[in-house]
């Protein structure tokens, strides 16, 4: 009897630890809750078993049931899981699966993501999309990758920095020319000084410049042509003539004046006299003097030398008589035709009364009034 | 007929082979002796009181040394994986190690061992003596089947008492596992066996835990065995014993390699 007992005690309780046993590792395959499958396609499921964890949320809800290799080249890998009914209300059709690995180097499972709150609810046997794993390998690879292109990017920055350092260093040590310029107070004095001196050069070259226009070698030039320098033509000029009538007009034929038809050279300027002793003994508001050419030649030569005549004759009329030389305007009118001018161009002076408007300069300049 | 063969058995027994021949004397023996209890463990009637007596004697009567010795395990396998599992850091691995350990093949092999040390050693002395004080003689001419009555009641029990001990000792072992963890890093019970059974599955359970009734039948019939061809005295009670402990033992660690390699081919 005691020995039946005894017996029996050792069979229930070594049988309930198989019991324990049994129930502990089931719970872990679902196998004592009610549960529904889920399908997921990868191309590769990167080490995942039969029997793997599948997580929502986290949370170890299922387990991997079977995975299946496709039939043709061109399809995927099935997996097929089994998940507990709880996670019914969260998986939705737009769950995504995928695989992760615990840790670095732990076990492959499953992480199914949440669905939206308004996607349809999973039945059973659906299937959800996927993400490829991440491939640890795939990641080494990757790090690798971006390690090679770091090293070679500091090995640039260093090779850039030591190229500074040698730069830096030289000019600390006054070698080369901007080393020279920063260490060399001298530098810089002589380098002042070598501007002076261009400065003074400058002038000194023009001055020989003027002493050459005026002696006997070239003076014949200059004395032909009329007048010494291109840029005085223009300085009194005015771009047109005044409004309202003129007081008085002197006309003078270009061959009665100056030495040829074709330079400003005066060589009959007593005949201005008249019209000088006129304007000093008369108030006036301005006079001008235009010139202008016969058609004879280049228009834009033509042009200049009415100019030209225009400015002689106004030095002429400034020197030799006293006038009040700030209304004293030049009027080069180029090429007239010939009936009106003669061969020979025509110059004429025109005085207007006192408080006539001076028309503008023809070539308004920020030196010249 | 069966006095035939046993007045064959004892001229074989008679006859001196040389050294290198007792060796395939010994297995041929046992091939008969297997044979002779297939037929009397099949055939009715069946001996359900002595088999009660020796499920009793074999099972109940061993848990104390079985516990005690898969209590010590799980002591030993706790202190020795938190030794090396903490140079790593690796002290959370600690729970699946020791059970996987103790559920996989420390509890198995240490409770043959443990069986073959004192249920073989019971078996071959008190079929030994039996044997040389003509006892058996005596059942047989009884008109009871001394293989059906002894040897198959014994070697049952062995089978069906084997895995059951078994998971007696895994039980012990990763409690006393546990509670020896537990006092260098607290943790509750809950998530050792949490954490310790997370990888197990029904493969490295079931296989494991069965493979034991394999062991219970190389105790029972080796210690049966060299009880009931025991020779000459009680000189000859104390060799079955010590040859019982130590073949069967021997048995038990040889056919566990094979086991071993094809459980990890059948249940992977």
């Amino acid at each position: 009897m005691w020995r039946n007992v005894r017996l029996g005690a050792f069979i229930v309780g070594t049988l309930t630890i198989l019991a324990v046993g049994v129930f502990l590792i089931g719970k872990k395959q679902f196998l004592f809750s009610s549960t529904y499958n889920l399908k997921s396609e990868f191309d590769n499921v990167a080490g995942l078993k039969n029997g793997a964890e599948v997580r929502v949320g986290g949370i170890h809800k299922g387990m991997v049931d079977q995975i299946q290799l496709p039939t043709t080249s061109n399809g995927k890998v099935i997996v097929i899981m089994e998940l507990d009914k709880s996670t019914d209300d969260i998986i939705k059709t737009d769950s995504v699966s995928s695989i992760q690995t615990e840790g670095l180097l732990g076990d492959k499972y499953v992480a199914i993501s949440f669905g939206s709150q308004d996607a349809p609810r999973v039945k059973d046997g659906d299937t959800i999309g996927s993400q490829p794993p991440l491939d640890f390998s795939g990641l080494i690879k990757k790090a690798n990758q971006i390690l090679d292109t770091t090293q070679d990017t500091v090995s640039h920055a260093n090779d850039a920095v030591a190229n500074f350092r040698s730069i830096g260093s030289k000019i600390d040590q006054g070698k080369g020319t901007v080393g020279a310029l920063i260490n060399d107070r001298k530098l810089f004095d002589q380098a002042n000084a070598a501007t002076a001196q261009a400065k003074a050069g400058a002038t000194a070259f023009q001055e020989n410049m003027e002493a050459l226009k005026h002696n006997w070698f070239l003076r014949g030039f200059f004395k032909q042509r009329g007048y010494t320098d291109t840029k005085d033509l223009t300085q009194n000029e005015i771009a047109r003539l005044p409004q309202g009538p003129a007081v008085r007009s002197f006309a003078y034929d270009g061959k009665q004046i100056f030495a040829k038809p074709d330079t400003a050279k005066l060589k009959g300027e007593k005949a201005l006299d008249g019209a000088g002793r006129f304007l000093e003994q008369n108030e006036f508001g301005l006079v001008v003097v235009v010139a202008s050419t016969g058609v004879q030649g280049d228009a834009k030569t033509n042009l200049v030398l009415s100019q030209a005549r225009a400015m002689v004759v106004r030095d002429y009329l400034v020197k030799k008589f006293k006038v009040d030389d700030a209304h004293l305007k030049t009027l080069g009118q180029g090429e007239i035709a010939q009936a009106k001018t003669g061969e020979a161009g025509k110059i004429e002076i025109v005085v207007y009364p006192v408080g006539v408007g001076i028309p503008p300069a023809k070539y308004p300049s920020s030196s010249g009034g | 007929m069966q006095s035939a063969l046993a007045k064959l058995n004892s001229r074989l027994a008679d006859f001196e082979a040389p050294k290198a021949l007792s060796l395939f004397e010994w297995f041929g023996e046992l091939g008969n002796f297997c044979a002779r209890l297939a037929k009397a463990a099949i055939s009715p009637p069946y001996e359900g009181r002595e088999l009660v007596r020796q499920l009793d004697e074999v099972g109940s009567k061993s848990l104390p040394l079985v516990a005690l010795a898969g209590a010590a395990t799980g002591v030993v396998l706790s202190l020795q994986t938190y030794a090396s599992f903490s140079r790593f850091g690796a002290q959370s691995l600690l729970p699946a190690v020791i059970v996987h350990s103790l559920v996989e093949e420390s509890g198995p092999i240490v409770t043959g061992l443990i069986v073959a040390g004192r249920v073989g050693a019971g078996i071959g002395a008190e079929l030994g003596s039996m044997r040389v004080t003509e006892q058996i003689d005596a059942i047989e001419a009884s008109a009871v089947n001394p293989y059906k009555y002894l040897v198959a009641t014994r070697v049952q029990a062995c089978i069906l008492m084997l895995p059951l001990l078994t998971l007696a000792a895994d039980a012990c072992g990763i409690l006393m596992g546990w509670l020896t963890n537990t006092l260098t890093e607290p943790t509750s019970l809950q998530l050792f066996l949490e954490a310790g059974t997370k990888t197990l599955t029904f493969n490295d359970f079931l296989p494991p835990t069965l493979k034991t009734a394999v062991f219970g039948l190389i105790v029972g019939l080796i210690a049966c065995f060299q009880g009931m061809r025991t020779r000459g005295g009680t000189e000859g009670v104390g060799r079955a014993a010590t040859s019982s402990v130590v073949l069967s033992s021997l048995g038990i660690v040889l056919a566990d390699v094979l086991l071993v390699r094809l459980i990890l081919v059948f249940f992977p």
